[in-house]
């Protein structure tokens, strides 16, 4: 089933078309990559799911209906453009965030408490934000957008800001939310993460939606249905590109049969989602 | 509009700002300078009227020196022995003001000749009283010269002494006695007061929403509660904020001008009554009469200050100050809100506040001259147009403003709040979202018209 449901939604600013007839599925407790070149219309659509900016047309449904404004509650949303009030307190900034989203005091506390025990950061309760490095203050801005457990968490550039201890330390975080049933909008430019963390991707560029559908899907349609096989001989090594049989075994069963051939590798050869993107954007321009 | 997010909107921006160390001391340190500034003058006229100037007497007529008694404002010390060079060559040594000449009796014309010297000249008020003494021994003597019997006393009852008070009518035909100088002064204080308050406080807002788009935390808040929610959650803790300094400087100022007033005798000087004075007056003989007229109105004077400061209707002008301020305030803090969303730091606002403070030193400027002239044309259409009516009417009321006026000028305030109010909610939320851009008025408008 789909959490978000988006029915040619359209975005105008005065004369310039932000999002032109975008029509796409989220589908519940998965990874969702939104990916598009800078100013393709990814933050527009992101702001138009969490309702703070209106669609000029179309709809966005949640879980099977119109999206309300009483839905934003399950929705846990880390901007690009993040930040926090610097001269607040890091505990008291939490709790009011936490409450804005419809948690009671006590929830709000009792949840964060357990937040500040996971990331081993309790002593900084009482620490004022401008107090802390933009690591820290990452953290404490990951932790107030999940903290009011949301059923659908939204991304923009999560890892940006984090060295890579931290960064790591969000992935496992944001696994563990998929585990235990959230969505998750990724949006991010770093196709290493997309191809590791996403298990469905949507692409946007100029506006428009490019391709939606499963990474691995997307990766083989994009691919030339090879295999790569390497292997030893008395003249040395080889590497062949060959393309895969319908049974995926029959070469791979010639190679064995043959005397004095040592078999180094095998594997199926997807294109990386670097290209991918980077061959619809250009194929956009022309 | 989700009351509950805007509760928790309002509560953090008050608790934020009233926590803060600026906040408390502004709030007592303003009504301690303000009372101690009134205390001082207070203090200070009051003590210019006891300081007595001594005026040394050399009278060569032998008429006049019984008429020169001492009183508060002067004392006379005899020196008719002295030749007068001698006394006018020691003045400072025996710590004399001045010297008084009194030539020899012309018999004949059945006058004196009369000269003050002194190192500093005096003021009019004292060598007004000294010559009005000097003609009282001179009509006293030609009087006498008549030998008609009783007649010092048929001239003591015939002597009027009449003080003319001022009152205003009141609609109901209440008179209270009224001062106009108490009016403009009230006038002008509450006038600036309110142009400070709308000022300060609007400014206030501008830089908070300003705070919240330069570090970013903006778009965080908007994906939990609405723009307007956000805007006006900050504009009403803010309110909030203004309300809680005012009340705590009226009860404070109040608290201090009492206490402190109590400890000087301020009270036991107010509470005389011209006419109770007169009456203990008539006791007095004539030649001290005179002496006193300077003194009594000038005290009567500050006894019509006083009562007209006491007949002040404290509860209107207070509720119609906060009226005011709450929906001048509104208006202007909502535009300062949408000024404050279109840019990401203060240096930035210079030019797209031009607008807002343009119209509120012209509001400033018609008040000024609505204390000199409260019914004049510009002060009235000041009073009603929205944009300075605020600051305007708030200093044309201690004069009195029909009833219709108020409420003509409370509406339309009222109207022109709520439209600008929706107006700038909708370039609020598309300006707290645009980042890079230094934006324009056109951009403003772009927004108004896109959302």
């Amino acid at each position: 089933m789909a959490i978000i449901e988006c029915k040619n939604v359209c975005k105008n600013f005065g004369e310039k078309v932000a999002l032109d007839h975008v029509s796409l599925e989220i589908p519940e407790g998965r990874i969702f990559g939104l990916l598009g070149p800078n100013g393709a219309g990814k933050t527009t659509l992101i702001r138009i799911i969490n309702r703070i900016t209106i669609p000029t047309d179309g709809e966005v449904w949640f879980n099977g209906r119109p999206i309300t404004q009483a839905d934003v509650e399950k929705i846990g949303y880390m901007p690009e453009e993040r930040g926090l009030y610097r001269k607040m307190k890091v505990g008291e900034q939490a709790m009011y965030l936490a409450r804005l989203k419809g948690m009671s005091t006590r929830d709000a506390q009792q949840a964060l408490k357990e937040w500040f025990v996971r990331f081993g950061i309790q002593s900084w309760w009482d620490k004022k934000v401008e107090e802390l490095s933009k690591g820290m203050a990452q953290k404490l801005q990951f932790i107030t957008t999940v903290v009011h457990k949301p059923s659908l968490m939204i991304l923009d550039e999560p890892f940006s800001g984090f060295d890579p201890v931290n960064a790591e330390l969000i992935r496992q975080e944001i696994l563990r939310l998929k585990e235990e049933g959230a969505t998750i909008i990724l949006s991010t430019h770093n196709m290493e993460s997309v191809e590791e963390l996403c298990d469905d991707i949507a692409l946007i560029n100029k506006s428009r939606l490019v391709i939606t559908g499963g990474v691995e899907q997307i990766r083989r349609d994009y691919g030339n249905n090879n295999v790569e096989l390497v292997w030893t001989d008395a003249e040395g090594r080889h590497t062949e590109v060959l393309p895969r049989e319908t049974d995926g075994t029959s070469t791979l069963r010639t190679f064995l049969e043959k005397e004095g051939v040592q078999i180094n590798s095998y594997k199926e050869l997807m294109p990386r989602m670097n290209d991918i993107f980077i061959k619809l954007v250009t194929e956009g321009e022309e | 509009m989700n009351w509950k997010t805007i509760g928790i909107i309002i509560s953090r921006e008050y608790l934020n700002k009233v926590k803060k160390k600026s906040f408390i001391w502004t709030t007592l340190l303003v009504p301690i300078l303000v009372a101690g500034l009134t205390i001082g003058i207070m203090v200070a006229v009051m003590n210019t009227k006891e300081k007595t100037k001594a005026i040394a007497v050399v009278d060569r007529s032998g008429i006049v020196l019984p008429y020169l008694t001492d009183s508060e404002t002067i004392s006379f010390q005899d020196f008719s022995a002295m030749p007068l060079d001698s006394v006018k060559n020691n003045l400072s040594v025996m710590s004399l003001d001045g010297v008084l000449s009194i030539g020899p009796l012309d018999s004949l014309e059945k006058t004196v000749s009369a000269d003050l010297y002194s190192p500093k000249p005096f003021g009019m008020e004292l060598t007004d009283n000294v010559n009005s003494r000097i003609n009282r021994a001179v009509e006293d003597y030609r009087i006498a010269s008549y030998h008609i019997e009783g007649l010092d006393q048929i001239l003591k009852d015939v002597k009027a002494n009449v003080h003319m008070r001022s009152y205003t009518l009141g609609e109901d035909g209440e008179e209270k006695i009224s001062e106009a100088g108490v009016y403009s002064i009230l006038s002008m204080i509450l006038g600036i007061f309110l142009f400070l308050f709308i000022t300060l406080f609007g400014g206030m807002v501008m830089s908070a929403v300003i705070e919240e788009k330069a570090s970013r935390v903006v778009e965080v808040l908007v994906s939990s509660v609405k723009a307007t929610e956000l805007m006006f959650g900050k504009i009403i803790g803010i309110a909030l904020v203004a309300l809680t300094q005012f009340l705590l400087w009226l009860v404070l100022s109040a608290a201090i001008i009492g206490i402190g007033g109590a400890a000087i005798g301020f009270d036991k000087l107010g509470g005389q009554n011209p006419s109770e004075m007169v009456t203990s007056m008539s006791g007095v003989d004539a030649e001290q009469l005179d002496a006193m007229t300077a003194q009594l109105s000038d005290e009567s004077e500050l006894s019509v200050v006083l009562s007209t400061l006491r007949n002040l209707p404290y509860g209107q002008l207070i509720g119609l100050f906060l009226i005011y301020f709450i929906f001048g305030y509104l208006l202007y803090a909502s535009m300062f809100a949408a000024i404050g969303s279109a840019v990401e730091n203060e240096g930035d606002t210079q030019q797209l506040q031009l607008p807002l403070t343009i119209p509120l030193m012209l509001a400033y400027i018609i008040a000024l001259y609505a204390f000199r002239a409260p019914d004049s044309s510009i002060a009235f259409w000041g009073s009603i147009i929205p944009f300075t009516s605020p600051i305007v009417m708030i200093s044309r009321l201690p004069f009195g403003v029909p009833a219709w006026e108020i409420i003509l000028s409370v509406v339309l305030l009222i109207i022109t709040f709520v439209i600008f109010a929706w107006a700038s909610a909708k370039i609020y939320k598309v300006g707290i979202l645009m980042f890079g851009k230094k934006s324009t008025w056109k951009d403003l408008w772009k927004w108004f018209r896109q959302s």
